[in-house]
């Protein structure tokens, strides 16, 4: 019953959208309160979904659309766990926005573009076709381009929304072309697609995996990362996110933070099989997210900027699961399963992180920590959320983050063991300098000395309660979902026609597979949960002691450390012996290793801009240039010719005569060589 | 079901051109009314069109000099039709976004009905003379747009324009003739009926691949500089720039139409007959104009000079589309035709209004002005993101029918233009967004507001009918489905279709 209505899911925060555009303005805060309802109906509806899909329904609707394409629903546990996931953030931070935003002039036109964003983020989910998930894609980047350059006044949030832009479409051309790629492919197979079926839909393509090239599928696995990464922030497009955090804190923690840079990673997941078949395809996905992880880390370290703290920290997170994802070549599907609960619980704590930061920001009215400092004195309800945020995502023992980012370092560890132990050794660095930056920024905006004069009062209580359910989650998620989590996901690619063992022969990790697997490979999987499960069991006891207890140690340490470094009561080191602008490498950390420098002075400005003047150039002085030159030439020989005119008559008959005689003896020399 | 209405279709603007000349200050509401009723007709004739039908449709036939087979031919089908919609929907816009032009009213909207003449008569013409005689027309209204409401340099735009594609046109013509006079008919007499002659082009014995050769290179040479396409496409810029708002629309949606349209009824049915050499010929030169012509928006400074840069790459879009020759492609072409129209309207009247508003379309000298005219930031930021291809809108879903399909046969075209083009498009969009409107207001501008109220409904209609036919590309694709598998057959005749 409720699966009728799934298009509503989207529908209504379209008609909020239309309404908070229109009227809103005339509304008690611009509408805030229509956004709030609809994504909030939407969780109630992904809800009944839940209710009756659980545990082994999917659904699928689709209606034709234009040429050889279609627009559906499909939602598989997969989707259904970020429908979930994205309707409850959402709807929690829409309900702080309307306290935060209270007052700003434009809070209208803030809640349709957050309406909006949410039709895109939840149609981007439930999408049943490739070419449906683009559009949605691209849609929420466009609801990000205006939300960042809300404040559209401030020059460098209009220049922040452009870059973002930017750089995730040049993702986007690849996914593009990995979209056109895999429909080329598949449109040559001559599929005999029954009828709803489309060329594009996503069991369509699970099912033909392994008739397109393997060449072919690795091209088209990384075009498809090549959107992924810029969507979520990987290296080297990362680098519109820190500067996203322009845009309102809201912002920062909806899209930035818990929905829209997650897609990335869903996309990945969502066409895991493809991966998993292109050869060097999850190799790739776990190069790009062990480095990204560990690089924003480091970058983490020496941000004074708040929210670019956070965002940094995404970057990084991001970067772990894609890792885990990527660790499938080892594993199987079971790292998607991984993979996506560190997505789910990283959106608890990381939306929590950003709004307890916008609290913060909201009374001492800077991003700037260095301004901040013993706010905790005023702030209890804030600090101490924040306090639970910050330990989950540390990772520290119980809480959300230490369960999510634990299983993929273990699974890190296999993949090491089977393949390659760089993406572990990364990713054990980086959790690290998680627990180390995260520190860093509690213990400064929370404690010490007050190093500026703010307004000394807690947040309105608008803003504290979605703070205390979002801590709720971020603390108890972990113990209270992982293993009904990870066995309802490893189901997911069970509803289709798609043959793990297969793929993986294609993929060329037929080895792993079956070891870690522990099953023949000729054996047909008709249910990817039980080889999930049974993977996960065999893998896990053959891992040493050392390895099991090194994330408590990792989060320990890393918080230990931090609080030497800037904890007042305990502050033993100064934190310019790891960074300064005094020698080169200290100061290529605070610069942000001159990325700024080398991506937008030098490449857009220089090299792009650069090549289009050059262009214009040519187009003036050869493409326009030689059209003048042709019409001077006319009226050059025009000033010439014109001299004949002279008015006597027998000149004419001359030249009429003459002209006769040419005619004749052209048409005889004609008619000789065979031409008339 | 409505009698000759093609020929009422034109007869009315004609009519209403003349009428309107003498009206003085009513002229405008001589023009609504005589713009209202061609797109009238024309969503009746939607209504009414077979979009599975392989036939010409509302065909008119009459004979008109028969000594040498000249015959008032005219009749639509999934080619021609959309931009009949198209043209009439584009001229009654115009005509509502310049009410309040003042300077010399009766001539200005009877030039602009002359032109929707032109149009309406190229799209629907089925005869070579009659086509070459609309054809020609539709240079006269503009030529008088640009030299006598242009801007400073307007004699030279004027006659640049002029001369550029009129001996462009006079190449075209000579083909024309030369397929006239090398086809007879069974009878003996000769006929510039256009399906029979383009049907015949398959033929060997008529037409030896050597001779078919050249007369398919002067065609397309009249085709690509109306487009225009790289290296024809310099009058453009110029023309554009100097061209008042209104004739910078027409001339964007609707003139630079007519040669995508020769590309579909003409080039494509004689294309598989001619020397391969000219698909990778016409592949390169699309290629070309459509990553050339990014370039040069983003190295603009005037806006409107970037917006004529954008036609150039859009438009190379429909080249593309054509010439890559598969069902998908050859329909996105027709549609980035009628988008790119649509589209195209309201970065012109954005460009027409910045003007208008703030007396300069120099980027480097705009700022903020998001603040003063809140509404028109809007409708310009949707008609910015409908141009760079924002799903949702017509353009994207154009522009990915076109590089999917045309991936099938011409691979590395495709991918050069994916990869190179879509990020630049974006940039020189956002750049003039960001610099034109976001920002804090310059001091100097501090008193500029929205524009009138039929500037924004004309620029909004537009946005609503991007919105509709990026949502549901159905609307107008339906009609060309059947069109684009006709065009990639040898042609049917109207005898042969048994409507004359």
């Amino acid at each position: 019953m409720y699966a009728d209505y799934a298009y509503l899911i989207v529908g209504l925060p379209v008609l909020a959208f239309l309404l908070c555009l229109f009227v809103g303005s005339r509304l008690p805060r611009g509408g805030g309160f229509l956004t709030v309802l609809a994504t909030f109906a939407g969780l109630v509806l992904s809800l009944g979904i839940f209710s009756e899909m659980y545990p082994d329904k999917i659904i699928h609707q689709s209606m034709p659309w234009f040429a050889n394409f279609n627009v559906g629903i499909l939602i598989d546990p997969l989707a259904l766990v970020m429908l979930l996931m994205v309707t409850f953030v959402v709807t929690l931070i829409h309900t702080y926005a309307n306290g935060y935003m209270n007052g700003d002039p434009g809070s209208s036109r803030y809640f349709a573009e957050a309406a909006l964003f949410t039709a895109a983020m939840l149609g981007l989910i439930y999408a049943d076709n490739l070419l449906q998930l683009f559009i949605f894609w691209e849609l929420v980047g466009l609801c990000s381009y205006l939300l960042i350059g809300f404040w559209y006044r401030k020059p460098s949030a209009a220049a922040a929304a452009k870059k973002a832009f930017l750089t995730t479409r040049v993702g986007d051309v690849l996914f593009m072309a990995g979209i056109i790629l895999l429909y080329n492919n598949l449109a040559s197979l001559n599929i005999a697609l029954k009828p709803g079926e489309y060329l594009l839909q996503f069991p369509v393509i699970y099912a033909h995996l392994t008739q397109i090239p393997p060449a072919q599928l690795t091209l088209i696995a990384l075009g498809l990362l090549g959107g992924a990464v810029g969507k979520s922030g990987q290296f080297p497009l990362h680098v519109w996110l820190p500067d996203a955090m322009e845009g309102p804190t809201t912002v920062s923690a909806m899209i930035h933070a818990a929905t829209m840079v997650t897609a990335g990673v869903y996309l990945v997941a969502r066409m895991f099989p493809l991966f998993y078949a292109a050869p060097y395809g999850l190799t790739a996905v776990a190069a790009v997210g062990a480095f990204t992880a560990l690089f924003a880390a480091t970058m983490g370290l020496t941000a004074f900027d708040i929210k670019r703290v956070l965002a940094f920290s995404t970057v990084s997170q991001l970067g772990f699961m894609m890792a885990g994802l990527g660790t499938g070549a080892a594993v199987g599907t079971m790292a998607v399963g991984v993979a996506m609960f560190h997505l789910i619980g990283h959106s608890f704590f990381k939306a929590l992180l950003f709004l307890c930061s916008g609290s913060v920001i909201h009374a001492v009215n800077t991003n700037d920590m260095r301004e901040m400092g013993g706010v905790g004195k005023y702030m209890k309800w804030t600090m101490y959320t924040m306090l639970i945020g910050s330990l989950s995502l540390a990772g520290f023992p119980l809480f959300t983050g230490f369960f999510s980012k634990d299983e993929i370092i273990v699974i890190a560890y296999e993949y090491g063991v089977a393949i390659n132990f760089l993406p572990y050794i990364f990713l054990v660095l980086a959790a690290v300098l998680t627990a180390i930056y995260t520190f860093r920024m509690w213990f400064t905006v929370f404690t010490g000395k007050e190093r500026s004069d703010y307004a000394k009062h807690e947040s309105p209580s608008i803003m504290i309660i979605p703070l205390v359910i979002l801590a709720i989650f971020a603390f108890g998620f972990g113990i209270a979902a992982q293993g009904g989590f990870y066995s309802y996901l490893d189901s997911n690619f069970g509803h289709y026609d798609v043959n793990f063992n297969e793929l993986a022969v294609i993929g060329g990790h037929a080895a792993e597979e079956t070891k870690l697997a522990g099953e023949p490979a000729a054996e047909p999987l008709a249910s990817e949960a039980g080889e999930g499960a049974k993977a996960e069991s065999k893998a896990e006891p053959a891992e040493p002691w050392y390895i099991q207890i090194l994330p408590i140690i990792v989060a320990l340490g890393g918080i230990l450390t931090a609080s030497l470094f800037y904890w007042d009561k305990v502050k033993k080191f100064d934190p310019s012996l790891v960074t300064g602008d005094k020698d080169p490498l200290r100061k290529l950390l605070l610069k942000g290793y001159y990325q700024h420098e080398i991506m937008t002075a030098w490449f857009a400005e220089t090299i792009v801009y650069g090549s289009a003047l050059i262009c214009n150039v040519i187009d003036i002085k050869l493409v326009d240039g030689w059209l003048n030159w042709l019409s001077a030439l006319v009226m050059g020989f025009a000033q010439h010719v014109r001299k004949v005119q002279s008015g006597v008559v027998q000149n004419y008959i001359t030249a009429l005569v003459l002209g006769v005689v040419v005619l004749v003896v052209v048409i005889t020399m004609a008619k000789e060589v065979g031409l008339i | 079901m409505i009698s000759n209405a093609i020929s009422l279709m034109i007869a009315i603007p004609l009519l209403g051109a003349a009428v309107s000349f003498f009206a003085g200050s009513k002229a405008k509401f001589v023009a609504l009314i005589a713009s209202l009723i061609p797109l009238a007709l024309s969503l009746q004739m939607y209504m009414e069109f077979d979009k599975t039908s392989k036939m010409m449709q509302f065909v008119e036939s009459y004979n008109w000099v028969p000594s040498i087979g000249v015959k008032y031919t005219v009749g639509v089908d999934g080619i021609g039709f959309p931009l009949v919609l198209l043209s009439t929907i584009v001229s009654i816009l115009v005509i509502i976004y310049s009410w309040g032009e003042t300077k010399k009213p009766n001539q200005y909207f009877a030039l602009l009905l002359l032109n929707e003449v032109g149009v309406l008569g190229v799209f629907t013409s089925l005869d070579f003379f009659l086509f070459y005689i609309y054809w020609e027309i539709v240079l006269i209204p503009m030529f008088f747009l640009i030299g006598s409401w242009g801007g400073p340099r307007r004699d030279y735009a004027a006659i640049k324009f002029f001369i550029y594609t009129h001996v462009a046109s006079l190449v075209m013509l000579l083909a024309i003739f030369a397929l006239y006079f090398t086809y007879q008919m069974p009878d003996g007499s000769r006929t510039f009926d256009m399906l029979t002659l383009l049907k015949a082009t398959a033929d060997k014995n008529i037409f030896p691949t050597s001779l078919l050769n050249i007369i398919f290179a002067g065609l397309l040479l009249g085709f690509l500089v109306k487009m225009p396409a790289f290296p024809f496409h310099t009058w453009l810029p110029d023309a554009h720039v100097e061209a008042p708002t209104a004739g910078s629309v027409v001339l964007a949606a609707l003139l630079l139409k007519m040669g995508g349209y020769g590309l579909f009824r003409i080039i494509l049915p004689i294309l598989p007959h001619v020397d391969k050499a000219f698909v990778t010929i016409i592949a390169i030169i699309a290629v070309l104009s459509i990553i050339y012509g990014a370039f040069l928006a983003l190295a603009q400074k005037d806006i409107k000079k970037l917006v004529a840069y954008s036609s150039v790459s859009h438009m190379g879009f429909v080249t593309l589309g054509a010439v890559a020759f598969t069902t998908m492609s050859i329909q996105g072409a027709m549609f980035q035709q009628f988008s790119h129209g649509i589209i195209t309207c309201v970065l012109f009247m954005s460009a027409g209004t910045i003007q208008h508003v703030v007396g300069t379309r120099v980027i480097a000298d705009l700022g903020g002005l998001a603040d003063r005219m809140p509404k028109f930031a809007v409708i310009m930021m949707a008609g910015f993101m409908a141009s760079l291809g924002l799903p949702g809108m017509s353009g994207f879903v154009a522009e990915f029918m076109v590089l999917t399909g045309s991936f099938a046969t011409l691979p590395t075209y495709t991918m050069i233009v994916v990869f190179l083009s879509i990020v630049t498009t974006a940039a020189y969009h956002l750049w003039a967004m960001q610099k034109a409107m976001f920002g804090p207001i310059l001091k100097k501008y501090m008193n500029v507001h929205d524009p009138h109220a039929y500037e924004l409904f004309s620029m909004s209609m537009i946005i609503v009918l991007t919105l509709i036919f990026g949502l549901q590309p159905g609307l107008i694709t339906g009609m060309m489905g059947t069109a684009a598998t006709q065009v990639m057959q040898p042609v049917m005749t109207l005898s042969q279709m048994g409507v004359i």
